[in-house]
């Protein structure tokens, strides 16, 4: 018999060169709404509906630990969402409105203090009494458990005060106006501190919280089950028995699987699959634009890697912004958009959506395309042209689309664009370790701007892989983290987005939108901007 | 007898030891770092640091290489990076997957590829060897991918025959896991039915050509017979040893089927822990895959010792 371990072995290694683990730009194609329309879906009506049933919603890639405080992927959110409620949610236009609190909380004038007043009679999956010592007990892991993916979101908590069951008070160090949209996401889930206390950090194993579901099970990188929770304190609107996330990466097959029945809910399709499934008289195509971007990010000054010091690199892009501008200025970003996304995905100029609460015009501004101004600006930076750039990107069809277009855009400007397709795994290390010239990747987005702005260009970001460095938008970031007024963000928010545009240290291109087919055999399945797939109140149609 | 055994005992250590080295080095020489894949978007320096010394990827390789080996050797493979799961339980679900996809597989494969086989040979030169050929070259050239989507495509979306995805444990329905598994182990299995049924063709014609089918026919032995029980049954040897050849390649296949149909195999479980670097899930994969290959070589090899007394006289020497 002839051993195969080295086939097997070198199959695996060799299919890790194929895809990406998430896609970094994608969604294309047209869709019952118009371009630039969102299609959320409605809630369900309870007449329409029946009791029972479980849906299976394929998912594009596996979720990672079902622990709030530890998740970093975007796919937990789904799975989340039905089983781990929050303090506050996402309404469709993107604004926070309560969950397990009962109101917006209140800030004290000084912004040092937040009271968030809480639901009572509510109960966790395992049995326990929801509470503010439970809030507490949450918080306090999010700011110091071992690799927590919180801590940054929770930003400069003090103390979690606990006046009384029904009220939590948040302590502050400095004002930190980003802290109610981090409550509306993982950061405000709240676990059961008995499960807590039980599981410690292996809370993902058996994951508590309150919900319309419970965990049920997992089957490791293939599904995971949650079951209708009969103790949720809204039980009545909850009308499935159980909902299964099977874990399916391609997105025809996700597509076949909705065609098929198998599956009534699919995330993330594609160009490709959109089309055909509109014309389908069983499935409906739900389209949210994302609060995120997709841009091109050019290494200034990254070149001991994120975290060590900044050092200037000798090139003309990365020395000299009016190279960078030039980029920028041979960029069709509308042409971009029709030609490759079917006019489906949005042109986005700065980090700010137009949908946010935060939007201005100042922040909405964007550089018109011309080429010939960008050739000049590259003869005044004294660069000869053609002027040769190396781009790294995800090697998944949809980021090379992408790249080939801009490659043959920003000819026009003067320059020679190379190439690097890299698979997404190592092309976020060789991008933290500022191994690049330039490079295409995206952000999923959140609510706050603070959270799709300060981690990217602020000087001590966590993802400040251009390793830029302004004292002004440092200043303007760190006014508008700690203002509570909103009028004043928002002047602050517009003043960064131009300051940005000044330096270009990452050049915003389009946003894209969120596609998500669902059988009209279920009634009530949402989508916010948030990219959350809301599940937990649908139902089969009667 | 004993010192035979003793000495293929200690020559398989030694193939695992080797083995366990080089997927500890092959792992960490794929680009990448397990931290960052995990921390994906949300990433700060300080969690990659926790993450990083939580699962001991900050420890030097001889320590990291050390820990592996020990715990594997208490028979605790670890916990996956990116889901907190044991990895041992990992294994344990998928394996059974796995398996009886590939015995379905085989199953296919052997009922299609000998009844073509046979076929094709029997009737030389005509259309139904024509189309068996045909079929042959189809099924070792269209790729599983392929086939598996356009599956989905006619016999689930159109048709509705079978499910597009999913999977239901034998012991908890036993129909229903084998319905789920028809589709995947049809696709799995053609590309080896392909392979078997050339090879019983060429198989069937030599022995159908032999002085002996000749006797049996001048003997008045019905066609029937004559084929099944005297050219098919001498023909077979060969297949079987082909079949045998084949089963790593059957196990292969099954990582993209399994993908296809989102089966919660061992293939499925491999590619996507080599996508998120999930360092003890890829370890242990090929450290148990290393391991049965040991063992059944280990035991073939006994088993030969057994029947030719030879075999363990040169190891004796």
């Amino acid at each position: 018999m002839t051993p195969r371990l080295p086939l097997v072995l070198a199959l695996a290694v060799a299919l890790a060169g194929c895809s990406p683990v998430q896609p970094a730009g994608d969604n294309t194609g047209t869709t019952t709404g118009s371009a630039n329309q969102d299609v959320f879906g409605e809630p369900a009506d309870p007449g329409q509906v029946k009791a029972g049933g479980t849906l299976t919603v394929a998912l594009s890639a596996d979720p990672d630990k079902l622990d709030p405080t530890l998740s970093r992927s975007l796919y937990s959110r789904y799975v989340f969402h039905t089983m781990c409620e929050k303090l506050y949610d996402l309404g469709p236009d993107a604004k926070v409105v309560p969950q397990l609190a009962t109101a917006l909380p209140t800030i004290a004038p000084d912004g040092l203090s937040l009271t968030i007043p809480l639901r009572q009679g509510v109960k966790f999956a395992d049995g326990g009494a929801f509470d503010s010592a439970a809030v507490k007990t949450t918080l306090e892991r999010g700011l110091t458990l071992a690799g927590s993916a919180r801590k940054s979101e929770l930003g400069p908590i003090t103390a979690v005060e606990t006046p009384n069951p029904n009220t939590v008070v948040i302590k502050l160090s400095k004002p930190f106006a980003p802290l109610t949209a981090a409550l509306a996401d993982r950061a405000g889930m709240v676990l059961s501190p008995a499960a807590v206390a039980k599981l410690g950090a292996n809370f993902s194993t058996a994951p508590a919280c309150v919900g319309p579901f419970k965990f049920a099970k997992r089957v490791a990188q293939n599904s995971i089950k949650v079951v209708k929770d009969p103790q949720y304190y809204d039980a009545a609107k909850v009308h499935l028995d159980a909902i299964e996330y099977r874990i399916i990466t391609d997105s025809s097959i996700r597509s076949a699987n909705l065609k098929a029945g198998d599956a009534q809910v699919a995330d993330s399709l594609s160009s490709q699959d959109a089309p055909a499934l509109q014309k389908d008289s069983t499935v409906s195509v739900l389209q949210s634009q994302s609060l995120g971007y997709q841009g091109v990010t050019i290494n200034i000054a990254n070149a001991d890697g994120v975290g060590n010091p900044l050092k200037q690199l000798d090139t003309p892009i990365a020395k000299d912004p009016r190279v960078r501008q030039a980029f920028d200025l041979s960029i069709d970003r509308a042409a971009l958009v029709k030609s490759i996304f079917n006019g489906l995905n949005t042109v986005a100029c700065s980090p700010i959506s137009p949908k946010s609460e935060f939007t201005s015009e100042a922040a909405q501004a964007c550089p018109a395309h011309d080429p010939g101004k960008a050739k000049e600006l590259l003869t005044a930076a004294g660069v000869s042209t053609p002027y040769k750039v190396s781009m790294i990107t995800s090697n998944n069809p949809d980021s090379l689309r992408l790249a080939q277009a801009l490659q043959a855009m920003v000819k026009d400007g003067g320059f020679e664009l190379v190439i690097k397709p890299i698979e997404y795994a190592s092309l976020l290390d060789q991008q933290d370790r500022g191994d690049f010239e330039i490079l295409q990747l995206g952000w999923s987005g959140r609510v706050d701007p603070d959270a799709n702005i300060f981690n990217f260009v602020g000087s001590t970001g966590s993802q400040n892989v251009a390793g830029y460095s302004s004292p002004e938008v440092d200043k303007l970031l760190t006014d508008a983290r700690q203002s509570t007024d909103k009028a004043q963000r928002i002047k602050l928010y517009g003043d960064v987005v131009t300051k940005l545009q000044q330096d270009e240290p990452l050049i915003y291109l389009y946003r894209q939108r969120n596609l998500t087919g669902v059988s009209k055999k279920l009634l009530g399945v949402q989508t916010y901007p948030d990219g959350v797939i809301r599940t937990a109140f649908a139902g089969f149609a009667k | 007898m004993s010192r035979y055994l003793f000495h293929r005992l200690w020559q398989s250590a030694v193939t695992l030891i080797l083995a366990t080295i080089v997927v500890f080095a092959g792992v960490r020489a794929l680009p990448g770092d397990p931290a960052l894949a995990l921390a994906g978007e949300d990433r700060d320096p300080e969690s990659l640091r926790a993450i990083r010394e939580q699962y001991g990827l900050d420890d030097s390789w001889p320590v990291q290489f050390w820990q592996f080996v020990s715990h594997a050797a208490r028979g605790d493979l670890g916990q996956s990076i990116r889901t907190g799961e044991p990895v041992n339980g990992m294994i344990a679900g998928a394996l059974p997957v796995t398996i009886e996809l590939s015995v379905l597989a085989l199953l296919v494969a052997g009922v299609i590829g000998i009844g073509a086989g046979v076929l094709a040979a029997v009737q030389r030169g005509r259309p139904a060897e024509w189309a068996a050929n045909a079929l042959a070259l189809l099924g070792l050239s269209v790729p599983n991918f392929w086939l598996g989507l356009m599956a989905i495509l006619y016999l689930s979306v159109a048709l509705g025959l079978f499910p597009a995805s999913g999977f239901v444990p034998f012991f908890t329905n036993p129909v229903a896991n084998l319905h789920h598994l028809v589709l995947p182990a049809l696709i799995l299995g053609t590309g080896l039915a392909a392979v078997i049924m050339r090879q019983t063709r060429s198989s069937m014609l030599d022995a159908l050509s032999a002085d002996y089918i000749r006797t049996a026919e001048a003997k008045g032995l019905p066609p029937r017979a004559v084929i099944g029980r005297h050219a098919l049954r001498n023909s077979l040897i060969v297949v079987v040893t082909i079949v045998g050849l084949q089963l790593g390649a059957l196990i292969s296949g099954a990582v993209v089927t399994e993908r296809i149909f989102a089966l919660p195999g061992f293939g499925k479980l491999t590619v996507d822990a080599v996508f998120q670097r999930d360092y003890p899930v890829i370890q242990a994969v090929v450290l148990v895959t290393a391991t049965a290959y040991i063992v059944i070589n280990l035991l073939v090899d006994l088993l030969y010792s057994v029947i030719d007394p030879r075999i363990r006289v040169r190891g004796d020497a």
